[in-house]
């Protein structure tokens, strides 16, 4: 363990022969992150904003470049747009799915002085997200005809 | 058949002597399956090696002395059975995020200050007198709050939690829980008093959600969905209109009923 | 030399310590008031309390009724005034403590239910789910928080009190951490350190249960009334002697012999399960002797069944119970019977207080186990030791407050003696020691062997002599104890010595008492006077600590009022 061992401001202290008792502050290791799966899974959440907002900036430009000159959009037939589509997808997904179970921990409600089950909560968040999906994906499907 | 033997590898430092914490190994003998982590330490230290320093009280997993690091995990020693680990050695240290005093004794100071600012009390506008019996609460009502109401204070939730580890100044998961425990008594009006030390920006929204305080909590606490509650109640007090409106005093008995 | 200087110095951090607390920031909120534990308070042992809290809350119930179940139970050793007083503060106290928010079980309508317990002839018992010295313990620790009069002093061990002009002026207290010994002086001082049932070897106490009060009153001059009677409860788990409350029974759990029979009808055929508990743990011990007990790796025991509870019920009223059972057994008391054997748990004797707390060293007061202010006599009925530690900690508090308002500080000159002679006498008793032959943890291990053995349910006069002497010898090889641990930081291994030091001072209080009693009376069971003399013996036990081995006995009347003792039958 490494870290340093400092004055501890415990009171009491300086009465009679005032004796300081060190403590020892052991710092987080930078690697804490993945020494548990939970911490790494954690992390991967986390770090899931960084490919949405990656893809994201990639699409603005596409469609400023699409502006510019509408004969050379041709997003769809390039490998490298796909390849990095499906990792974003991926990780958009995990997202959302960590994000929609836990709506069952964070929301809480009673009906009639009974609480709702958490996983009731939580089935009714992956269905609005499936319903969003599917309304969504309908519009732009339909506006792309 | 030769007996059972068990390593146990503790912590150890004296602050008078050790620049920092060593590692020390020790072989016991691991004479029945039902011994947990605390029952090896205890024989060290009545058998091997009475310098051994840690806290333990109860022995039952009520009192949350006992919590230590068990092979990176932190756990109640009463509670962490030898045979889950025979025949590796068991490695055993002082709660992570807190100082280390002494061996496998950490300064609890931060958390017994943080417990006492979120105002763990029942706060009322009036004091009902003794006179007037009790406040009517019904079982329903206790269930809001039960489980937030379970805290042993034994920090093991500081231990696992890596926002804490990274800032100390965090308020923690145990304090929210505690603070969520009393806001929603139905007994309590002092959710506004609460408010300033829980909604700060070192209070709740200094979580982000990792977890782990409620993976390891001995007694499923769920400190983690106490501060995820938290952070919504407190956001839809500040949005909604009359959100700031107090909660309705619990009925009292009335002075023919009683 | 400048002292910490208190009106009002409570030792022990635990359900009475606090509760004295309050009651005297309450009572004149100018007091200062201080509270020295060698534990952080949510530590205390109150917290491992399961069953519940008796008092009178039902107009069905009366004071009289509670009153004399409680003397009936203590088979009439109990001072009959002290428990008329008691029945009636504890209904109040019983409300103070769910206005401070602690979370009572209700009935449908919202009140505080109740529920059956041994020995009570109504439902008066109200409780917290099955953890109810928990939630009460942090109910009032949370609460002492918002008082700024209360200072702790956390993780601070009390090595003697100090006496002048025999007056009690205060403490010398072992700051654990830094290792440092500090005078603290107080106008009065409140004793609340609990039980002492590490002094044996099967028990349901802490760890830090050792009579840290009980041995410091008495070496300050105090008498320890009534040492001999130490409570088994009857259900307790082997090996680890881990409490399964009462209130399993109470909820209609049986307790079954090998042969599948509720043996307790021929013991306490009107009250069955629910019967006192020293009656039904000195049943289960003629059981086993008579071979109809269950034989297990960790010695004999019986089934407690509540598989016919059902789950709903179980998980509603004995969750910890389940958890319990699923931790340190293994089992699922859903399904599975539970096996139980007799546990020492309580000790009704203690320092000799009277109503108010009073000790007979001006200045000295004493409240909840460490305590006997005459309401447990020979035995305790379960649920009547939280109410006791409300009742009696804030009588106490109250009183101490009342006296410290106008008694006079000590100087500080003799206070800087007292404190050095202490501190020279625990370093050269142990730190200094490092050629010792003994190790602690052996005396310790020899002490609690022999008082199970010697003084546990069933006693005799052979067992007893044996045991005095034993204790005597242990006694002697003590001052012999090596101690491993030369750091002054947090020095674990020094308290221990400390605690068996003041383990061994108990032990033979206890053991001695038991011998001189020659009869069976509440907890105090000798096979060789198995019957109850209230000729000769219906009078407290008092011990003095004299310069010899043993403690001078004195003996008192108990105060009879309404109930005229008559044969315990139930």
């Amino acid at each position: 363990m490494t870290g340093e061992a400092i004055p501890s401001p415990h009171k009491g202290e300086g009465k009679g022969e005032g004796s300081s008792t060190r403590v020892y502050r052991r710092p987080v290791p930078a690697g804490w992150w993945a020494r548990r799966s939970h911490y790494f899974w954690y992390i991967v959440r986390e770090f899931t904003a960084l490919p949405m907002a990656l893809w994201l900036l990639w699409l603005l430009i596409d469609i400023r470049s699409a502006a510019v000159r509408p004969v050379n959009f041709h997003p769809q037939t390039s490998i490298a747009f796909v390849a990095f589509s499906v990792v974003c997808l991926a990780f958009a997904l995990y997202h959302s799915f960590t994000f929609l179970s836990l709506a069952g921990v964070i929301i809480h409600v009673k009906v009639l002085d009974r609480p709702v089950p958490s996983r009731l909560i939580v089935l009714s968040q992956f269905a609005l997200w499936a319903v969003a999906s599917i309304v969504i994906g309908f519009v732009l499907i339909w506006f792309a005809r | 058949m030769a007996p059972k033997k068990i390593t146990i590898q503790a912590a150890r430092f004296d602050p008078e002597h050790d620049e920092r914490p060593r590692m020390q190994s020790y072989e016991i003998p691991f004479s029945d399956d039902s011994m947990v982590v605390l029952d090896g330490l205890n024989y060290i230290k009545a058998h091997v090696d009475g310098s051994l320093s840690y806290r333990w009280s109860c022995r039952m997993g009520i009192c949350g002395s006992c919590g230590m690091m068990v092979n990176g995990t932190p756990k109640l020693t009463c509670n962490a059975f030898l045979r889950d680990y025979w025949p590796r050695p068991v490695v055993v240290e002082p709660l992570n995020n807190f100082p280390v005093i002494r061996d496998l004794v950490i300064d609890m100071d931060d958390f017994m200050h943080k417990l006492q600012s979120v105002k763990p009390w029942i706060i009322r506008k009036e004091e009902m007198p003794l006179g007037a019996a009790e406040h009517i609460q019904t079982t329903s009502q206790i269930d809001d709050f039960r489980q937030f109401s379970q805290c042993i204070n034994c920090m093991l939730c500081y231990a696992a939690c890596p926002v804490y580890g990274l800032n100390n100044e965090f308020l923690g998961p145990a304090a929210t829980a505690l603070a969520r425990r009393y806001n929603l008594d139905s007994r309590d009006q002092g959710l506004k008093q609460r408010l300033p030390v829980i909604a700060s920006s070192e209070g709740i929204w200094e979580c982000s959600f990792v977890g782990e305080c409620s993976v390891v909590c001995p007694k499923g606490v769920d400190p983690a969905k106490a501060i995820q509650q938290t952070k919504l109640d407190t956001t839809m007090r500040f949005v909604l209109p009359y959100g700031n409106r107090d909660p309705e005093p619990p009925r009292q008995l009335e002075a023919e009923e009683a | 030399m400048e002292f910490e200087s208190y009106d009002v110095l409570i030792v022990g951090g635990g359900l009475a310590g606090i509760r004295a607390a309050i009651a005297a920031v309450e009572a004149n909120p100018r007091v200062k008031v201080g509270m020295v534990s060698k534990v952080y308070p949510m530590r205390s042992h109150t917290v491992s309390a399961e069953g519940g809290a008796a008092a009178v809350m039902r107009p069905e119930d009366s004071y009289e009724t509670h009153a004399f179940d409680t003397i009936k139970g203590s088979d009439y050793l109990a001072d009959q005034d002290v428990v008329e007083a008691f029945v009636r503060e504890a209904p109040l106290e019983i409300i103070q403590m769910e206005h401070w928010g602690c979370p009572w079980s209700r009935d449908d309508d919202g009140k505080i239910s109740v529920r059956p317990f041994g020995g009570m002839t109504t439902w008066r018992t109200c409780f917290a789910a099955d953890k109810s010295g928990f939630h009460m313990l942090h109910t009032v620790f949370q609460t002492s928080l918002k008082y700024p009069q209360i200072h702790r002093h956390d993780e601070a061990f009390v090595t003697k009190l100090l006496i002048e002009d025999s007056r009690c002026v205060g403490v010398v207290a072992l700051d654990i951490r830094s290792g440092r010994f500090d005078a603290i002086t107080a106008k009065s001082v409140i004793l609340a350190t609990g039980g002492l049932g590490r002094i044996y070897a099967f028990t349901t106490n802490a760890n830090i249960c050792t009579g840290d009060g009980m041995a410091l009153a008495y070496r300050a001059g105090a008498g320890l009334k009534d040492m001999e009677m130490v409570q088994f409860h009857p259900t307790g788990l082997p090996f680890t002697g881990i409490l399964i409350t009462e209130a399993v029974r109470g909820e209609g759990g049986y307790l079954l012999n090998n042969q599948g029979e509720r043996f307790l009808k021929r013991y306490v055929p009107n009250k069955m399960e629910l019967g006192p508990r020293d009656i039904i743990s000195r049943a289960m011990i003629t059981e086993f002797e008579e071979g109809r007990g269950f034989e297990g790796p960790h010695g004999k025991y019986m089934h407690l069944d509540v598989r016919h509870l059902g789950e709903e019920k179980i998980d509603r009223k004995l969750p910890f119970m389940r958890e319990l059972g699923r931790e340190f057994v293994g089992i699922d008391i859903v399904t599975d019977p539970i096996p139980v054997r007799p546990v020492q748990h309580y000790m009704m004797g203690g320092v000799d207080a009277d109503i108010s707390g009073a000790t007979p060293i001006l200045g000295l007061y004493a409240a909840g186990e460490c305590a006997n202010v005459g309401l447990n006599g020979g035995n305790r009925l379960g649920s009547n030791s939280l109410p006791e530690c409300l009742v009696f900690g804030a009588a106490a508090g109250r009183a101490a407050a009342h006296y410290a308002a106008s008694a006079k500080s000590s100087g500080s000159n003799p206070i800087d003696a007292m404190l050095w002679d202490e501190t020279r006498r625990v370093e050269t008793a142990y730190m200094e020691k490092h050629a010792g032959e003994e190790r602690m943890g052996v005396i310790r291990e020899e002490m609690q062997r022999e008082m199970d053995e010697g003084a546990g349910v069933f006693r005799t006069r052979e067992g007893l002599s044996r045991l005095v002497r034993r204790l005597g010898d242990l006694r002697e090889r003590f001052e012999k104890v090596r101690i491993d641990d030369t750091s002054r930081t947090f020095n674990t291994d020094l308290c221990a010595a400390l605690e068996l030091d003041f383990m061994l001072e108990v032990s033979q209080a206890v053991t001695t008492s038991a011998l001189a009693r020659e009869e069976s009376r509440g907890a105090h069971s000798r096979r060789d006077f198995p019957e109850r003399d209230d000729e000769k013996y219906l009078k407290h036990t008092v011990a003095f600590r004299t310069d010899e081995v043993l403690p001078r006995l004195e003996y008192r009347d108990v105060r009879i009022t309404n109930f005229q003792p008559k044969a315990r039958t139930y």
